[in-house]
């Protein structure tokens, strides 16, 4: 009984016109505000160490780190009497402001988060975003940086990534392309796909599985169109892709089958003739 | 061809040639297979040359395939529970290496097999790998020593149902070639079910035989004991 008494005189006890309680509610909020930031910091490291730059997975663990400390304050505040009202409507104010002004930021940044979330393309990817196609060099927090088929440096903002449709040319082990040629038509069409085939072949980077295919796919105006879909290893197609329909044309013309040139006939009225 | 060597030699053999001459520190070094030439410029003061087979899934690029894939020939149909023993051949890949006390270097790598490549699963998630195809045989199948290995694939079905096989893969990682006169691999083949197996190496080095130099260790990869889970069938 008297200690309860003599606590409830401790806890009444007033420092600068603030009871004691009020004191050690503040202390203990911002003691709880400081952990839950640390163990939030410490899981958004563990969470994306792997994922992110070294730099940018810091910045953000010691952002959202303080941004838990602020929340702590403008909780624990009031039990010492400080009053956030004014501060609110001050704030409020900024905070439109702010938030007009970093609009573009935050959607930036939720994009990037989502982006390595959902990971639809990663460092050394070759992609096409939009009207931008190159090999993928850094994805940010904030911007991913590509570095085009001519070499030069793009920035793209996040929010752009994650609203386009996004090709991803490396995404899948093997990748099909398909070439379209024209026989004439006195050529024996079986007799070039079969050539074409063997041709394939003995390409190391042609698959085996899946196989390539080569089919009439058009009767055409000048001549017989074959269509050649070949797959390939994603890193490899560009280079076979440049390499092979040149072979396909050679090879074709040393076995007397030749690409057609666009004809027409033309068919004369006897009397004009006369 | 295989072996350890002095960094002034000279090697011949099956349309090959390795050769390492010239005085003091100052070498150089020529290598032919077939048409395929290559000539480096070593400074060394001491040192050794060692040629032997590596990991087949390097040429004629490398990053493109990390895994072995061997078609067999004809099917091969398991019983449930049954283990048994086959032999297969896989396509070689010579390394040449440079060696001190310290260090270990990859100068070259070769092959006299034209390489084919495959995939294996389907394209959304399938993994690219090198192709070979071989029959199965009883026992040690004589190979074309500069061409060809020998790998020994222990097979075990454990599953209830009967199983029929038409390939394997094999992880490059964990992959472990020895070498005599020529390479051999030993494996085990674990069928876990009708889809599923497991692929692993025996690491252990055969009475007879040299273990080659790793690529990967060479290249500064760690190499983790793995396995590898064949998820997408046998055939």
């Amino acid at each position: 009984m008297i200690i309860l008494f003599s606590l409830s005189e401790i806890l009444d006890y007033k420092i600068a016109d603030i009871p004691l309680i009020n004191v050690l509610t503040f202390i203990f909020i911002i003691l709880v505000a400081f952990a839950l930031g640390k163990i939030i910091r410490l899981n958004i490291r563990r969470a994306l160490k792997d994922k992110l730059q070294k730099t940018t997975v810091k910045t953000l663990e010691k952002s959202i780190y303080y941004i838990s400390i602020m929340i702590g304050f403008v909780v624990a505040l009031p039990q010492i009497g400080v009053s956030l009202s004014g501060l609110l409507v001050a704030g409020g104010i900024m905070g439109i402001v702010l938030g007009f002004a970093s609009q573009t930021v935050v959607s930036n940044l939720i994009s990037g988060l989502f982006l390595l979330i959902e990971r639809p393309i990663e460092i050394g990817d070759g992609i096409n975003i939009g009207d931008t196609s190159g090999i993928v060099k850094d994805i940010k927090i904030l911007s991913t940086t590509i570095r085009n088929y001519d070499g030069i440096y793009v920035r793209l903002p996040n929010d752009k990534v994650f609203n386009s449709t996004i090709q991803n040319y490396d995404a899948h082990g093997a990748r099909r392309f398909t070439y379209n040629v024209g026989i004439r038509y006195r050529d024996d069409a079986e007799k070039a796909m079969r050539i074409i085939l063997s041709l394939l072949d003995k390409h190391s980077f042609v698959l085996k599985e899946p196989s390539s295919e080569i089919f009439v796919e058009e009767l055409g105006d000048s001549g017989v169109n074959l269509s050649i879909r070949i797959w390939t290893p994603s890193v490899v197609w560009y280079s076979v892709y440049k390499e092979l329909l040149w072979k396909i044309k050679v090879t074709l013309e040393e076995n007397g089958i030749e690409i057609p040139f666009p004809q027409r006939v033309v068919w004369m009225k006897e009397n004009i003739k006369k | 061809m295989f072996g350890t060597y002095g960094l002034s030699t000279t090697l011949k053999g099956d349309d090959i040639e390795i050769i390492v001459e010239g005085e003091g520190k100052k070498k150089r070094y020529f290598r032919r297979a077939g048409k395929d030439e290559i000539e480096k410029v070593i400074f060394a003061d001491g040192g050794n040359l060692v040629v032997c087979p590596v990991e087949p899934v390097n040429l004629p690029q490398d990053g493109v395939a990390e895994h072995l894939l061997i078609e067999l020939n004809k099917p091969l149909i398991i019983e449930p529970g049954v283990k048994n023993t086959i032999f297969v051949k896989f396509p070689i890949e010579i390394g040449v290496f440079l060696v001190d006390k310290r260090d270990v270097e990859l100068i070259d790598i070769f092959t006299r097999i034209k390489p084919k490549y495959t995939l294996y699963g389907p394209p959304e998630s399938g993994i690219i790998c090198k192709w070979w195809k071989s029959d199965i045989f009883d026992d040690k199948p004589s190979v074309k020593k500069l061409y060809e290995g020998i790998l020994k694939v222990d097979i075990s079905n454990k599953y209830y149902e009967w199983v029929e096989l038409t390939k394997m893969v094999f992880d490059a990682y964990s992959m472990k070639v020895f070498y005599n006169h020529s390479a051999y691999i030993h494996a085990h083949l674990i069928i876990v079910n009708k889809t599923i197996g497991e692929t692993t190496f025996i690491t252990r080095r055969p009475k007879d035989m040299q273990g080659s130099l790793d690529i990967y260790i060479s290249r500064g990869v760690k190499k983790l004991e793995k396995k590898f889970i064949m998820e997408w069938r046998f055939k």
